[in-house]
């Protein structure tokens, strides 16, 4: 084969790979299909699509949920609860409070723009949040650096901020008038169900730095449906139902191989 | 594959390129990432790793305040006034700490400024009170010794004023208590020592009360007018000498420190201009001595005044920037000799101060880039609340490009454009290093045909090394060393033309015979 043919088909085969790269992947916040720093692309995790289907005593993870859930879900939820599954719902926006009146909890997140001084890093939002309660979720933790979090109410606290936090509502960094310092509860519990105000604790920027934290997760699943670890990208999306379905992966696969045999075949005659 | 069909390929797959990356021209990332965040997070790999200061240890440090207080109290009250003077230098000592903390973690306007506010006072006080139990006691036992009259009056007058400090004293630190501690609770600081030293103090002031409860009242009487006022206004102490000869001095004491003199006119009456500068707000004491006379004690109010603080910044050259203002109370009144923080980007602090006028100005040398510059007054010491302008956003341009780096670039193209034009542009490298030791080729004895009439001479030997080479059937890519070094016997031949291609030499008439002969093999 001549040189420049050879040359020709290494263009394309990189061509095809970043082509395929680009339109495989998105830059949406939380998208499991997200490989950026906003992504969860590298969380490990399950996605579970059918809430019916859910093993019991495992653990759930809904990740900043931004659909609705049917009452026939929330029954599911109720009882993979009650089996002695454990739900943690991940959200900073307030989009969650629904869902936790209707599995009649207490626990709400009330978003803000949460601030600390007690931090290590010139982003005001990027601080420190201390473990107070007793979960295995925090097992040999005792700091979790959290991101731009939310605080949450009512339950058992088991992660506060310091002192020194403030909620910026002018969004200038600084407390100014109107603004106190106070302890925030970022993180609570009630019974099987915790309620964790900063969905940015597992996206991938995040992941190193709370090791220990993610490592205690697992193994988990991730609720795909109702939540914001999705795409809107129609390519995504269809490769992702093609994957979900055999015959389709199948057919597809079909189509790729018969072209090369008849091909083949043709030469042999 | 046809070079057509591949060229077009090639083409169609640059297109593709150019698409895709024209999808993400809008927002380029062509530098390094630096502050990535959005509205639900941060990227911690783009965010600097940088604290705004020291925030955990203002508890600590609030705790050992509050301690302090309850120490210092209970030495004065035993009367170990040594011990109490190394406390108060300590407590004084960590309430500056306790002050840069503040403006460094830029929290005057916080309630934990509320809490040094306080703490300034109840150091006040503390020392105050040091001071006048110290002074007491002189006088209990100076009242045993002095037996003459009018000494002993001046001893019961000064006693009778030091009582009425004490409890004055008291009064306004029990005042401040429960509002101190909800701010030290609130963060967790350990506020019973403070509470308790309320109740020392009291047990103090008390125990002053006892020593001569019925003394006579001074001769020389004192009143301020207005009873209040705030930061730059003007209160006038005054009263009446009974017994007391015109032209007597008097020395008008303001929180037991001279605040200024003043004579008895011929009435025997005395009047003092106090202007309130520089003084903490809240209630203050005040008495006068007229010799060993003292006289009663009076008291005032500070009260609290809001701040304006303006800034302007001019630029002086490419790095350096003058930043002027104004700092004044809120009815317009400048704020003299003051203290005022520039504060860059947020974090790098620089000091500076008010004039006579209540102006400042201070230039600062800044690196290239955006900057942001906010003037700041922290009202510590001061009847005044904090103030700061408005944050402003300025384009240093910095030093400029060095000239050095493009001298020495064009420096070294003239040189090289020299150096290329002086040698020709060379057809073929000469060897520099040893070349590997090739086996010689089988030569070709073919006889090319050259024609070099009326060619300059230099190309005319080009063409003849070229014709010897060929017929020698040595590859075109050799150099003469080479073709030298294969060919031992012509090797005098392309030395020659070595030094003719290489070196600039121009080779005679006869020489190109020469060279046309072995050329071509003529003999």
């Amino acid at each position: 084969m001549q040189r420049e043919t050879w040359v020709v088909i290494l263009v394309l085969l990189l061509a095809g790979g970043a082509l395929y790269l680009h339109i495989t992947t998105t830059t949406e916040e939380f998208s499991r299909h997200n490989i950026g720093w906003n992504g969860t692309s590298n969380l490990p995790a399950e996605d579970v699509r059918d809430l019916s289907r859910l093993d019991p005593g495992s653990t759930l993870l809904i990740l900043a949920p931004d659909r609705p859930f049917t009452a026939a879900e929330v029954g599911y939820l109720r009882a993979f609860l009650d089996g002695g599954g454990r739900i943690i719902i991940a959200d900073e926006e307030g989009a969650a409070n629904p869902l936790l009146a209707d599995l009649e909890s207490e626990i709400r997140v009330r978003p803000g723009n949460l601030s600390s001084l007690e931090r290590d890093y010139a982003h005001p939002g990027l601080f420190k949040g201390y473990v107070v309660g007793n979960d295995t979720l925090f097992a040999g933790v005792e700091t979790v650096l959290l991101n731009r979090p939310a605080a949450v109410e009512g339950g058992e606290p088991l992660v506060e901020t310091s002192v020194f936090t403030w909620d910026d509502i002018d969004g200038d960094g600084h407390v100014g008038e109107g603004e106190t310092f106070g302890r925030r509860v970022v993180c609570a519990r009630e019974g099987n169900l915790i309620v964790l105000g900063d969905a940015s604790l597992f996206i991938n920027a995040m992941l190193p730095e709370n090791t220990k934290f993610i490592e205690n997760l697992q193994p988990v699943q991730i609720d795909a449906v109702h939540s914001r670890t999705g795409s809107r990208n129609p390519i995504i999306n269809t490769l992702t139902w093609i994957e979900e379905r055999p015959p389709a992966v199948a057919a597809l696969a079909a189509l790729a191989i018969l072209p090369v045999a008849w091909r083949f075949g043709r030469k042999r005659e | 594959m046809r070079p057509r069909a591949s060229h077009i390929i090639l083409a169609a797959a640059a297109v593709l390129l150019i698409l895709l990356l024209a999808g993400e021209a809008v927002d380029p990332v062509l530098y390094a990432a630096e502050n990535i965040s959005t509205a639900a997070h941060a990227d911690p790999s783009t965010i600097e790793k940088r604290s705004p200061g020291d925030a955990a240890s203002v508890v600590p440090l609030m705790d050992e305040l509050l301690g302090h207080t309850g120490t210092l109290a209970l030495t004065i009250k035993v009367k170990d006034y040594e011990s109490a003077e190394r406390d108060l230098a300590r407590y004084s000592e960590l309430s500056s700490q306790f002050d840069r903390l503040v403006v460094k973690l830029d929290l005057s306007e916080t309630d934990i400024a509320e809490f040094q506010k306080s703490n300034r006072q109840n150091q006040e006080a503390l020392a105050a009170l040091l001071n006048d139990s110290q002074r007491l006691d002189e006088l209990k036992s100076l009242e045993i010794e002095v037996l003459d009259g009018d000494q002993r009056m001046a001893v019961i007058y000064e006693g009778e004023a030091l009582r009425q400090k004490m409890r004055e004293t008291y009064t306004a630190y029990a005042k401040r208590e429960p509002e101190t501690t909800r701010i030290a609770t609130h963060y967790g600081a350990n506020a019973t020592p403070y509470q308790e030293s309320v109740e020392v103090i009291a047990e103090v002031a008390g125990a002053a009360e006892d020593w001569q409860a019925d003394a006579p009242r001074s001769p020389l009487n004192i009143s301020v007018t207005p009873r209040e006022g705030r930061y730059g206004e003007n209160l006038s102490i005054g009263g009446r000498y009974a017994d007391g000869v015109p032209g007597t001095p008097l020395t008008i004491y303001v929180d037991s420190r001279i605040a200024g003199n003043t004579t008895l006119d011929e009435n025997a009456a005395y009047a003092y201009p106090y202007r309130i500068g520089r003084i903490l707000a809240g209630p203050h004491l005040v008495y006068a001595t007229a010799g060993a006379i003292f006289s009663e004690v009076a008291t005032f109010d500070v009260l609290p005044a809001e701040t304006n603080i303006s800034l302007a910044i001019a630029e002086v050259n490419r790095t350096a920037v003058a930043c002027t203002g104004n700092l004044t109370t809120e009815d317009g009144r400048p704020v003299l000799e003051a203290p005022v923080i520039l504060r860059v980007d947020g974090e790098t602090l620089i000091s500076t101060e008010t004039d006579g006028n209540g102006t400042y100005a201070r230039t600062l040398v800044l690196t290239g880039g955006e900057h942001t510059i906010r003037a700041e007054f922290n009202a510590a010491g001061y009847p005044l609340n904090s103030s700061r302008s408005q944050v402003e956003t300025l384009q240093v341009r910095g030093e400029g490009l060095s000239p050095f780096p493009f001298i020495a670039a064009i420096a070294a193209a003239l040189g090289a454009g020299w150096y290329i034009r002086r040698r020709g542009l060379p057809e073929e490298h000469p060897v520099q290093e040893e070349p590997d030791i090739e086996p010689p080729p089988e030569i070709a004895e073919t006889v090319p045909s050259v024609e070099i009439e009326g060619l300059p001479p230099r190309e005319a030997a080009t063409l003849l090394f070229r014709a010897l080479r060929e017929r020698l059937g040595i590859p075109a890519s050799k150099t003469p060393r080479e073709c030298a070094r294969l060919a031992p016997d012509h090797a005098a031949f392309f030395e020659r033309y070595e030094r003719i291609r290489y070196a600039g030499e121009v080779p005679t008439e006869e020489e190109l015979r020469s060279m046309e002969r072995e050329a071509l093999g003529r003999g």
